[in-house]
């Protein structure tokens, strides 16, 4: 019905023919991809001390705080706007803001209160892009800048401690023997791809990411879904900030460092389309999974922190390299 | 005479479609040869396998001769075969002397030796363009001029063949003019060409002998002199050009959708007025530059400095915003499919229910198997089929992907106002028809069709209301019977009287 092939006998030997052919290429590199992540796996839990049950929970919390980043950086690729540099500092920047306004007026003022700081912050960023239509790059350049300069200048003592005893009990343990940190995580996976799959804003996100001008044409308010995308991205990236500042009872800058890039390393490793459209929070879930055994299995194998960012950096590059051959270039 | 150029029984298949089959071809020194078919009859694939872009899949091609295997560009370059391709392939901040020499295999690493000024001197006064200043900047030509650099290119680097993909497809009358007598004084020096065209006339007027491709087949080749006009619109779309298009209008008048006053546009458009009847299509035709695609961006809120009062069903609309108008059921079908239409890493479904997310969502979540229903209702309507719902649109044909954009247009329940540019461009002859017949159930349901067309046959053929414009102001407006093709094409390139 959609191709018209020239007759009856000639057109099912044609089509079973490309049939073979389209699935060709494809096929090889997703089996190359299922390999590669079989050995990986492998690989991780025949590391000595990785099945240990310390070395696990200590997994499930790390991971947590780079995830929930992720999560968050899963939208603003989907939005087409590549990736932020500016979450890794809001994550600093949130923890501190939390810890001064629960010191101020406990525990359930600072959560709302940070949330919505980071939320704001990074929302602002989604302003400028989705309405100033200001290159995505730069905005989230710029911002880091600014937040790492003003938090210079207001908090001269570098790190802010918590209250003693400010933080319930409840929020520092554990569910079931698994870490808080990491329940929120699977509930933010959960939260964001409700939102990708079932809403409006969500099904506007992949039209925007997918093509901007044509989103426009049918009527889509380009400008703001951009920025509830880039809100959303703070939500999450906020809840990361608090959970770091109630674990530590303190905070610093020194908090989200390098987590916008083991944020993008999962994204892309879970199959979310660098130029947007296209994507998925539950798989975002499971590159950081993948990108922290990784890390941590580096670690238990003894070797420096320089060798991790090594090994994220070449799991993202293949992982950009079978995508691009597996589409078809 | 032995042929310069020989192509015998070429093949090509992609996913999905036979391009060409058993295509054979030759061409005698200073031959000019139309090539001549309907979008996706292979012309471009045909094009393409010469230049060494594809690979056929059988078939041989021989220059002067000899048997080659044309596997890149560069090698059809030194065979003596050059490309003009549709669009212009010019660097526009570097002189005349660097556009020339680009991509030429010949340069090496520095290039401004003395040798290359004198030929590209040379390719220009070949073209009667000898007092060009070799370092002028390619952006302060003109269009046409900048067509005419593309050829002095072919001939600097000595093509014998040179094929030309639509060349005066986005030129002014006087450029064209310009272009045809350059072409046939590189007839007159031995030199043999492709012309790729849409324009009939031009075959005519250029060429010494046409070959028709249809469907990826040869249908015919033959001298000018022996066929005509009709007879070779009949090949190229393989029946007579009257089944083509559906039944006008014949449901009585039912009075106004939109009425348009005063549009303005600075610098394109300027007091355009239009009134829309229901279940009719008004075309507005003009040439590149003539604001015809203009009026239609505007209505359709795409156009942020466009002014003018617009009303629907008596009720004002305001311009500039694009939800707006869509609130309105004022909806858009781009011609530029690609960049402003599809949503290329989405399904097939969702590309289909893009504008209609508010009738199957609550509170803002979405109801998929409303969505599914929604799609497949829309698929059969279109003519799209429903199992390649799921697939990624872009693994559609074109004449597919323009049905997609064209099934949005029907998921509203009232009819509203369609606009659209060029609505069958690059659309193959069964996808055409078929588009026709969906605007035509769309103007049985009451909606008003506001449509461009830069082809002056689909606009005699389907529209009920034609309005010619030139350089951005209306020259005529014809209806039903007064709707001829010599007048409109009078109109929209010499107007003898403008009314304002």
């Amino acid at each position: 019905m959609t191709e018209r092939l020239p007759n009856g006998a000639d057109s099912a030997v044609a089509a079973a023919d490309l049939r073979w052919m389209r699935f060709d290429r494809a096929r090889v590199f997703s089996w190359a991809q299922t390999i590669g992540i079989i050995v990986l796996l492998a690989v991780i839990f025949a590391t000595p001390g990785f099945l240990a049950k310390p070395s696990i929970l200590s997994f499930l919390t790390t991971v947590s705080f780079i995830g929930c980043v992720a999560i968050g950086m899963t939208l603003i690729t989907i939005s087409g706007n590549i990736m932020s540099f500016a979450l890794g500092a809001t994550v600093g920047v949130t923890a501190m803001v939390f810890i001064l306004a629960s010191n101020w007026l406990g525990f359930d003022f600072g959560l709302v209160f940070g949330l919505l700081f980071g939320s704001l912050l990074t929302g602002l960023q989604g302003l400028m892009i989705g309405w100033v239509r200001a290159n995505p790059i730069i905005v989230s350049i710029a911002a880091l800048a600014l937040i790492y300069g003003l938090t210079q200048a207001f908090a001269e003592k570098g790190t802010i401690y918590a209250d003693p005893g400010i933080f319930p009990a409840s929020v520092k343990g554990k569910v079931g023997g698994v870490p808080i940190e990491f329940i929120m995580f699977v509930l933010s996976a959960l939260i964001a791809q409700f939102i990708l799959s079932f809403t409006r804003f969500g099904r506007n996100l992949f039209m925007v990411g997918s093509s901007f001008r044509a989103a426009e044409a049918v009527g889509v308010n380009t400008w703001r879904t951009i920025t509830g995308a880039y809100l959303w991205a703070g939500f999450f990236t906020s809840l990361a900030g608090i959970m770091l500042a109630v674990r530590y009872d303190a905070a610093n800058m020194d908090y989200g460092v390098a987590y916008d890039y083991d944020a993008i390393a999962a994204v892309l490793v879970g199959g979310t389309a660098i130029g947007g459209g296209h994507g998925s929070a539950v798989r975002t879930f499971a590159g950081a999974m993948v990108i922290a055994a990784v890390q941590v299995m580096l670690l238990l194998r003894g070797l420096r922190q320089e060798w991790q960012y090594l090994a994220a950096g070449l799991i993202v590059l293949a992982v950009i390299i079978l995508q691009a051959r597996g589409n078809g270039r | 005479m032995q042929s310069v150029l020989s192509v015998h029984g070429v093949s090509k298949t992609y996913p999905g479609v036979i391009a060409l089959r058993d295509v054979s071809f030759s061409l005698a020194p200073g031959e000019i040869r139309a090539l001549c078919g309907e979008n996706g009859a292979g012309k471009s694939t045909f094009v393409k396998i010469l230049m060494g872009i594809i690979q056929p899949d059988s078939g041989s091609i021989a220059i002067n001769g000899q048997i080659q295997f044309v596997r890149e560009p560069q090698q059809a370059q030194a065979l003596g075969l050059g490309l003009v391709a549709q669009e212009l392939s010019l660097a526009p901040h570097l002189s005349i002397l660097d556009n020339i020499w680009l991509g030429s295999t010949e340069v090496p690493f520095l290039h401004r030796r003395a040798s290359f000024r004198m030929r590209a001197q040379q390719a220009l006064a070949t073209l009667g363009l000898a007092d060009w200043h070799l370092d002028r900047p390619v952006n302060s030509l003109s269009i046409g001029q900048r067509q005419l650099i593309e050829i002095a290119r072919l001939l600097a680097r000595e093509a014998r063949v040179l094929i030309l993909d639509e060349p005066t497809a986005t030129l002014s009358d006087a450029d064209i003019e310009r272009i045809l007598g350059i072409l046939k004084g590189l007839r007159a020096q031995g030199r043999s060409i492709i012309y790729i065209t849409h324009r009939l006339g031009e075959v005519f007027e250029l060429c010494d002998s046409v070959t028709v491709l249809r469907n990826g087949q040869h249908v015919a080749t033959q001298p000018v002199s022996e066929v005509t006009r009709e007879h070779l619109v009949e090949q190229m779309l393989g029946r007579s050009f009257k089944d083509m298009y559906p039944q006008a209008a014949t449901r009585a008048d039912q009075g106004i959708r939109m009425a348009v006053d005063g549009l303005h546009v600075p610098g394109v458009l300027q007091d355009f007025s239009l009134i829309a009847p229901r279940g009719r299509i008004v075309c507005i035709a003009g040439q590149i530059g003539s604001g015809a695609n203009m009026v239609t961006r505007a209505l359709a809120g795409l156009v942020p400095s466009a002014t003018g009062s617009v009303t629907i069903d008596g009720r004002p609309m305001r311009l500039g915003s694009v939800p707006r108008c869509v609130a309105r059921n004022v909806l858009f079908v781009s011609d530029d499919r690609a960049a402003e239409g599809l949503f290329p890493q989405m399904t097939v479904l969702d590309n289909l229910v893009a504008t209609r997310l508010d009738a199957s969502s609550q509170m803002g979540v979405l109801s998929w198997p409303a969505l599914r229903r929604l799609g497949v209702s829309l698929a059969e309507r279109v003519g799209v089929d429903r199992h390649r719902l799921q697939s990624q649109s872009t693994t559609l044909s074109g004449g597919n992907q323009q049905k997609l954009l064209f099934g949005r247009a029907l998921a509203s329940k009232e009819a509203g106002v369609l606009l659209m540019n060029e609505p069958t461009r690059g659309i193959d002859v069964g996808a055409r028809a078929e588009i026709y017949r969906i605007m035509r159930e769309l103007c049985d349901r009451g909606a008003a069709l506001i449509m461009t067309s830069s082809d002056l046959e689909e606009v005699v053929g389907i529209a009920d209301i034609v309005i010619t414009l030139y350089r951005g102001r209306v020259v005529a407006r014809y209806e039903g019977d007064g709707i001829a093709m010599s007048s409109i094409l009078a109109d929209i390139t010499h107007p003898t009287q403008a009314i304002a």
